[in-house]
């Protein structure tokens, strides 16, 4: 059961990268993408938080993004293999339309994600479940432990981006 | 084993920072991770294909539900 751990700490490093590349990419923290986004990003600054990694987490907790999409490839991989992870891939897309999101992070994240936990699942031994567990620490590891010392590492991240 | 747990042990420590967070806005960050936990612990514990559409429109469904409370209280809803 134990021999387990290395694994799911290396896909929890694995998706943490992932999916923050991915949402620097698609430009989640430049401006919040709905209201509601915006006035988390406000509430993040005011208790000393990054606005930028506000507008981050605001876009991740009111969209699918990449993170999502990292969580239900992971899933649907787990299930029914590449198939499986290309469903959730479209299904996410689907739900990234019901948020009111225009954007493509979601689908971009699910997709990425399945062609990584196929290349770590056929050539260097991990099992599928340890990528559910990995993105369920790294998500964890950014909008439980701290706010407003992740959004400033994200700020950090986007500064470097612009 | 360790997976189901790593999932179950994330839901309930998310729980407990939403029970002690006094901001609406910090506690849909801790739900957030929450929806997390459970659409992991879903899918674990019910390996069946119709899951895959159970847990996105679990995961889909909660998102949308913290954007609108999000997008409520932005547009001049009492906190």
């Amino acid at each position: 059961m134990l021999e387990q751990l290395p694994y799911i700490a290396a896909a929890t490093v694995i998706c943490l990268v992932l999916f923050v590349v991915i949402d620097i990419l698609w430009k989640l923290p430049k401006k919040g993408g709905v209201s509601g986004a915006e006035a988390i990003a406000n509430d993040i600054e005011a208790t000393g938080g990054n606005k930028h990694g506000g507008y981050m987490i605001g876009n991740i907790i009111t969209s699918p993004d990449a993170s999502a999409g990292t969580l239900l490839a992971a899933c649907g991989f787990f299930i029914y293999g590449v198939i499986g992870a290309v469903v959730a891939a479209v299904l996410v897309f689907i739900g990234a339309r019901i948020c009111a999101d225009k954007g493509y992070a979601g689908l971009t994240g699910a997709l990425a994600a399945t062609a990584v936990i196929w290349a770590c699942t056929t050539f260097l031994g991990f099992a599928p479940e340890t990528f559910i567990a990995g993105i369920v620490l790294a998500i964890l590891i950014v909008e439980v432990l701290s706010l407003k010392f992740s959004s400033k590492i994200i700020g950090k991240l986007w500064g470097k981006r612009t | 084993m360790i997976v189901e747990a790593i999932c179950a042990l994330a839901a309930v420590y998310s729980v407990i920072r939403v029970l002690l967070e006094k901001s609406t806005f910090k506690k849909l960050a801790y739900l957030n991770v929450l929806n997390f936990a459970v659409a992991g612990a879903i899918v674990l514990l019910l390996p069946h294909p119709i899951t895959i559409g159970a847990a996105v429109a679990y995961f889909v469904g909660a998102t949308l539900e913290s954007n609108a409370i999000a997008s409520t209280l932005a547009v001049g809803g009492e906190e």
